[in-house]
């Protein structure tokens, strides 16, 4: 078991422990399990999984973030955490379809650009989600 | 003299505004309290994000040089962000940050630069508007209550006008809450972002900081660290996220300081209302008195007609 808490800039999420933590890094998609190894990690849009026992996972969908772990413990700083049932499946279409507006008109040099991608892989991995 | 009949409505009419206040005063109160919960829940988050910067830091070995925190020789346009509120009826709370912004305006003018204001907040947008001033950004809608969402929005906005030039410093002007009963209007350099505000300041900080250095190379001699990406490209990530964690403070603090700003205002508006009430009832007592003394000086006069 690891210890596990996930901390949003609106307050704590989830404390506990947990058999495994399932998140996307930069790199890729990466799997927490106990005493791993110590890593700090930035974190895009996806589905996070907690896995609390064999029987019962926690989904939240996660927004953009950072991992750390450490002496059996992971801490995870994220900009959203939500559960997935409260998403809003047309809210996110429209944030979407204006990241995708935005980004074909900034310059794909400008930090405009940067910024509208990263509200447009957010958008697509919430839909997502929130799509099944 | 007023009639009675007048004084009697009037006093209804003030009866019923100091209800209002009272109940607005109230609801004030109790969102109050939420507000400053809000501002204890970002604590643990940005304390989060400064002990992984420091952790990378120490790793990276130095702070890179991220777009953000480059300081422009020749400042041409200055983003000032004010932050004011949806509603009125707070006292003096939306006219400060007004004001504070029209002079920062001014001396930007006189550094030879130009100001470019972004605004949070109707009040703040209307006021701008009436004076005929062009308005970069307005974000309404939510100063009550500001999610992190709106934050981002502001932070990660500002932060891309700064980075493609659009803007050579930002400076944003808030209501920092002290108590229900003190405001302070507060004016922060948001961008370029000074390294002291990433790594924290004054000696308590640099001690933490040291702390923190020595227990992550303590670390490192144990075990190796994964860093994904590497720790300086984590850093240049990391580091605008203070922009945005700023932002949101100061939209947290400003909803606080509405809220103590409206429930201060609106206790002083109940209470005169309750010194008018008592004002006006001495009146109207006063009106029946004389009321009943001119009848009996009537009857006491036609009585001796009579005699």
């Amino acid at each position: 078991m690891i210890d596990v808490e996930v901390l949003t800039p609106e307050g704590e999420v989830f404390e506990g422990e947990v058999r495994m933590v399932a998140t996307r890094t930069e790199v890729g998609q990466i799997g927490i399990l106990a005493n791993h190894a110590p890593v700090l990690a930035a974190l895009r849009p996806t589905e996070l999984r907690l896995k609390v026992s064999d029987s019962e996972t926690k989904r939240y969908a996660q927004a953009h973030g950072w991992l750390q772990v450490f002496g059996n413990r992971a801490r995870l700083l994220v900009e959203e955490a939500i559960p997935p049932e409260s998403l809003d499946a047309g809210a996110l279409k429209e944030q979407l379809s204006d990241a995708e507006q935005r980004l074909s008109e900034s310059d794909a040099e400008s930090a405009e650009y940067a910024r509208a991608q990263k509200d447009r892989d957010r958008a697509e991995a919430f839909l997502s989600i929130a799509q099944g | 003299m007023a009639s009675q009949k007048e004084v009697k409505s009037r006093i209804a009419s003030i009866k019923n505004i100091n209800k209002i206040t009272r109940a607005m005063e109230m609801v004030a109160a109790a969102r109050l309290r939420r507000a400053e919960q809000r501002i204890e829940d970002l604590r643990p988050y940005s304390e989060g994000i400064r002990k992984l910067t420091r952790t990378a830091a120490a790793h990276a070995g130095s702070i890179p040089r991220v777009p953000a925190m480059e300081e422009r020789e020749k400042v041409e346009t200055v983003g000032v962000v004010l932050v004011t509120g949806d509603r009125g009826l707070a006292g003096a709370f939306n006219s400060n940050i007004i004001r504070e912004g029209m002079r920062t305006g001014q001396r930007v003018r006189e550094e030879g630069a130009k100001a470019s204001y972004s605004v949070v907040g109707k009040k703040g947008v209307s006021a701008l508007t009436f004076r005929k001033q062009e308005i970069a950004g307005a974000y309404t809608g939510f100063t009550d209550r500001p999610a992190f969402a709106d934050a981002r929005e502001i932070g990660e906005a500002m932060t891309a006008r700064y980075v493609d030039g659009e803007v050579d410093r930002v400076e944003l002007i808030y209501n920092r809450f002290v108590s229900p009963l003190t405001q302070h209007v507060w004016r922060q350099t948001l961008l370029p972002l000074q390294q002291a505000e990433v790594i924290g300041e004054g000696a308590e900080a640099e001690a933490e900081a040291e702390a923190e250095v020595s227990e992550a190379e303590r670390f490192q001699a144990k075990s190796e660290w994964f860093f994904e990406p590497e720790a300086e490209e984590l850093l240049t990530r990391l580091i605008p996220e203070y922009v945005t964690i700023s932002v949101y403070r100061a939209l947290l603090e400003s909803a606080a300081s509405e809220l103590g700003a409206r429930m201060t205002a609106m206790r002083n508006a109940a209470e005169n209302a309750e010194s008018i009430m008592d004002d006006l009832t001495l009146e109207m007592n006063r009106a029946r008195q004389a009321e009943i003394t001119q009848e009996i000086l009537e009857v006491v006069g036609g009585a001796e007609a009579l005699s």
